[in-house]
């Protein structure tokens, strides 16, 4: 906030003045008084009809039989300071009695705060009676506009402040049109300018190009900001000649004309609602309470064909929708100096790199449809085609929208998904089972039984080779033993099969630049048809032609992938201010009016890095992949993108609320770009109280709704685009963190650094837990390492800097280990905290046990 | 608006039981989570004085606390040159849906009245709060003479 302090250091007043006539407050320099300047003793023949005028009169002929001065002190008030708008503040100094040259030497600081109008200030000589009490006279009064002044006087050397440094003033003061004397003030403030470019661009980019919009207002309300017209000021036509800077006498600031703001960018127009308000509108439909900026050097705006306002960067030649501003793009610049960190980043990620490989090329070998086949699956080669018996199909439920079953003359079946274009060997309702081993083939008997054959060895078995040995424990639901499916690789490997088994032959060619890699990337995914981003990518930045072995594609997918989800296109946004790492979808992603295609390329190029198995730069939240993954969104949820929201919740499902005077109803509110969006629960849900008895109802819808909000069309839009390339139901082997893992990759985690930045809360470092904690971390690989910190912090990934960057949402959060709870309790975690809820275990297995079961169970876990 | 109601009541209430050290509450017609009001204080030093405030409800109120803000430039350990204030009951860890306005002022009246040295928000104030209580006392009075509001007639 900026400050203004002004000194009243002294005045002089001339000798009749004393005698002046005047009024008494609160009738505050009203007609009265004009009346008889002119003479200081014919006073007496004005008619004194109200006893304010007569109780002044007397108290002025007292004085003057008493021929005294006058006690005099100074008012000053300000309108414009403080809080509203409207809102004047008063302040006085200490009467001086007495005399004709009073010397206050007092001073008085005002915030000229970021929002408000440039002040005004009004000082008013009052003469202050010792003879009736309370009665006080004005013996004259002036003004100044702080706008005025720092346009005049203000040093304006230093880019970021216009200065006032001790400068002097000298304020006539007057009563009707008569001068009684000076007001000798000392000013003194640092008022920040709206930015350097603000002022700089001002004469290059709006006044050059543009004539400026009218501004109705710049009387009484001048612009939010202090800052100044750019510098050399032209002297204001018509106004007086005032310009020297010596302490000249200055006559009221009111009668000048008011300096002229800076013009507002083209296609801006202010605007005042009905409250007298002042906003902005953009004519492009948007409006906004902060008065918009001229563009940076070097932009310009133009319009498309459809009429939609474009921002062109002629530095770096590049376009916009989002209006730049100095803020924007150092963030933007930030944003891509990150680049080479990104990319040193995504060398350390990994995933099984050598399991992988081996079990794709396993696949490849069982699937018929993979390189030689047309996408018309017409010549499947038949040694091993895999056959579904009758029997088990009649089980399955029909067939998704858009496929079909088709059999081949030689009886062998596949299936052709319409909307892909694509066609596969797989039922796509069983698809993803557990591959048969390399050259094993499946078929079926004429009483329709299955039966295997092994090629290896020329043998055939009743018995599945896929088919665990009865040790290994209970089958889970793909068939496979529990233990098995549970496990990362293993759902790597059904994933990883399915996308062989549906890849496309050759290659596509995807050519970029690195400078427009948002938008060339854009035009070249969306204009293929889907189901092509199967093919093997072959990506070439645009002057660097080399050949992409895949180091190209995947420096191709970090770089996107970070350049897409830059918060400042708007498109994503940090799932809390501090908590920068997961981003979500932003509810106001509408201000790019071709934010849906934006969120169906994303979908497709998201689901294209998982296809080809690469990885992105940093991920979604938690609740995204569960969206993903169609799975229900629970409030505990809530909590890792909107703590404070979340605790009010569970607040109202803990208390009984009925004698509470929440004052709820099935209804509720949220604010986008400064606009309040009402949302009613449910049907009429306006006129429905929230009770004791219906409030499970109400947490239910409200989850659902905050997790939804805003975001809808675009995330069916991004999930769109995903099943395009790859089908949802591909999905359905993982939980939302290990697609997490699968998206972004697993880091090295260094436990010595997690350990050296890891605080306690009820424990310390040495107490048995804690010991046993780290010896299970030691003990584990760096996949459970990842989950575990999953687990805890919402996220696998470590900050560049490692464990002391940890960030929570609210800011650097480390760490921590909390004992809560009984040894029976399972370990519960506080994600936005990165708190690990540990119950003090008795022993070193049961902490094993425990902990475990936290890493690998994540439905119904943890969610109190 | 879903948070209109339960601020209307709460308008009402207090504007019927009337606080005693708050004052002078005036809400916009049209934007009710916009509040202004004269915190008026009772004990020295800032009882020569009156103190603006402003509070500004969420529209996500009340699952989202208030802010309030000083208008009014005050000499006091735990409210900074801005005019903000740290005050635990309306922080993101304590806040309750349940929390009225009127608690929320009688806790920043208390505060006012009552500085916590121990979390301050101006460390220098606090300093001096505690081991000069007597020039406190005297920069405090000073500086409300100066820069407060007029107190409300009674």
């Amino acid at each position: 906030m900026d400050c203004l302090t002004i000194k009243v250091c002294k005045a002089f007043i001339s000798k009749q003045s004393s005698s002046q006539n005047g009024t008494v407050e609160p009738s505050g320099g009203a007609q009265p008084s004009s009346s008889s300047t002119t003479s200081s003793t014919t006073t007496s023949n004005t008619t004194t009809n109200s006893s304010i005028v007569s109780s002044t009169f007397l108290h002025q002929k007292i004085q003057q039989t008493l021929n005294t001065k006058p006690n005099a002190f100074v008012e000053l008030i300000c309108s414009g300071c403080g809080g509203s708008s409207t809102g004047s503040s008063s302040r006085r100094t200490d009467i001086k009695r007495n005399t004709l040259n009073p010397e206050w030497n007092e001073c008085f600081t005002f915030p000229v705060e970021t929002g408000q109008a440039y002040p005004e200030f009004t000082f008013r000589l009052h003469d202050y009676s010792v003879v009736f009490r309370k009665s006080v006279s004005i013996l004259g009064e002036g003004k100044i506009s702080l706008k005025e002044i720092i346009r005049k006087y203000a040093d304006e050397s230093v880019p970021e402040f216009s200065n006032l440094n001790e400068h002097e003033l000298h304020v006539e003061l007057v009563q009707g049109s008569k001068k009684i004397g000076n007001l000798v003030l000392v000013l003194t403030g640092k008022f920040s300018k709206c930015t350097t470019v603000a002022t700089s661009s001002n004469s290059s980019s709006s006044s050059s190009s543009n004539p400026p919009v009218v501004n109705g207002n710049a009387n009484n309300k001048p612009e939010r900001r202090p800052a100044p017209p750019p510098r050399p000021p032209a002297p204001t036509p018509g106004g007086p000649g005032s310009s020297s800077s010596s302490g000249g006498e200055r006559g009221s600031g009111s009668q000048r004309p008011p300096a002229p703001e800076p013009p507002l960018p083209p296609g801006w127009e202010v605007r005042f609602d009905q409250y007298g308000r002042r906003y902005y509108v953009d004519h492009t439909k948007s409006t906004t309470w902060e008065r918009p900026e001229p563009l940076p050097p070097g932009w310009e705006m133009r319009r498309d064909p459809r009429g939609r306002i474009y921002f062109v960067d002629h530095t770096t030649r590049t376009t916009t929708w989002q209006r730049p501003s100095t803020e924007r793009l150092a963030h933007f610049q930030n944003w891509q100096g990150m680049r080479s960190q990104i990319l040193q980043q995504g060398k350390t990620r990994f995933l099984y790199n050598n399991a992988e490989n081996s079990n794709s090329e396993a696949a490849s070998q069982v699937n018929p449809a993979d390189d030689n086949q047309s996408t018309q699956g017409a010549g499947a080669s038949s040694s091993s085609s895999t056959t579904v018996s009758t029997n088990t199909e009649e089980q399955l439920p029909p067939l998704p929208d858009g496929w079909e079953k088709r059999i081949r003359p030689d009886g062998a079946i596949y299936w052709v998904n319409h909307l892909n274009k694509t066609t596969q060997w797989e039922d796509p309702r069983t698809q993803g089972q557990l591959p048969l081993p390399p050259h094993w083939e499946m078929r079926v008997t004429d009483e329709g039984v299955n039966y295997f054959v092994d090629h290896n060895t020329k043998t055939t078995t009743f018995e599945d080779p896929r088919m665990p040995d009865t040790k290994l424990g209970p089958s889970g639901i793909y068939g496979v033993p529990m233990s098995y499916e549970r496990s990362f690789r293993w759902k790597i490997c059904q994933f990883r099969y399915l996308c062989q088994s549906n890849a496309l032959p050759s290659h596509i060619k995807l050519t970029v630049s690195r400078s427009t890699l948002f938008e060339d990337s854009y035009h070249q995914i969306m204009r293929h048809p889907a189901y092509e981003l199967r093919r093997r990518l072959y990506i070439i930045f645009r002057g660097e032609e080399g050949l992409d072995y895949g180091g190209v594609a995947r420096e191709w997918f970090l770089l996107l992938s970070h350049e897409v989800l830059n918060p400042m296109y708007c498109l994503f946004e940090y799932a809390s201010l501090q908590h920068n790492y997961s981003l979500q979808i932003n509810p106001a992603s509408y201000v790019n009016p071709d934010h849906l295609h934006y969120f169906r390329f994303i979908g497709r190029f998201i689901a294209m890095a998982l296809y080809h198995g690469r990885f992105i730069y940093s991920a979604f939240t938690m609740p995204f992949f569960k969206r993903m993954l169609n799975k229900k969104l629970v409030l505990k949820d809530i909590e890792s993108i909107d703590p404070e929201f979340y605790n009010s919740l569970v607040w109202i499902r803990e208390n009984d609320i009925d004698e509470c005077g929440l004052e709820l109803f099935f209804s509720v509110d949220f604010e986008c770009l400064g606009q309040v969006i009402h949302h009613e629960l449910k049907e009429n849900g306006d006129a429905v109280r929230v009770t004791q008895q219906n409030k499970e109802e109400y947490i239910k819808l409200m989850t659902q709704w905050r997790m939804t909000r805003g975001t809808e069309e675009q995330t069916r839009a991004f999930l769109d685009g995903f099943n395009e390339v790859v089908p949802l139901e591909w999905l359905k082997y993982f939980d939302e963190r290990e697609l997490e893992l699968l998206l972004c990759g697993m880091q090295e985690i260094d436990v010595d650094d997690w350990m050296k930045n890891t605080i306690y809360r009820h424990y310390t470092r040495s107490s048995k837990q804690i010991q046993w904690f780290w010896q299970f971390i030691r003990s584990i690989d760096n996949e459970k390492r990842a989950r575990l910190l999953q687990f805890v912090c919402g996220t696998c990934r470590v900050p560049v800097g490692g464990f002391a960057e940890l960030m929570g949402s609210n800011g650097p959060q480390r760490f921590c280990i909390e004992k809560v709870g009984k040894d029976t309790w399972l370990p519960k975690s506080h994600t936005c905290f990165n708190r690990l809820d540990l119950p003090p275990y008795k022993s070193y297995e049961q902490l094993v046990e425990k902990l475990t079961f936290a890493i690998e169970e994540t439905e119904g876990f943890g969610q109190e | 608006m879903a948070a209109t109601r339960r601020l209307q009541k709460e308008l009402q209430d207090l504007r019927t039981n009337g606080v005693r050290a708050f004052r002078d509450i005036s809400v916009d017609e049209s934007n009710i989570l916009y509040w202004q009001g004269l915190i008026v204080p009772e004990n020295a030093p800032y009882n020569k004085g009156a103190f603006k405030i402003e509070i500004n409800f969420p529209a996500e109120y009340p699952f989202k606390p208030p802010k309030i803000n000083f208008k009014t430039k005050i000499y006091h350990p735990n409210i900074d040159e801005k005019g903000q204030v740290c005050l635990p009951i309306i922080s993101a860890e304590n806040w309750k849906p349940a929390t009225k306005t009127d608690q929320v002022i009688q806790a920043l009246v208390a505060l006012v009245n009552d500085p916590e040295p121990e979390h301050p928000l101006r460390a220098d104030l606090a300093e001096e709060y505690v081991k000069d209580r007597r020039k406190f006392f005297k920069n405090a009075e000073e500086f409300t003479r100066k820069h407060s509001e007029k107190r409300p007639a009674d």
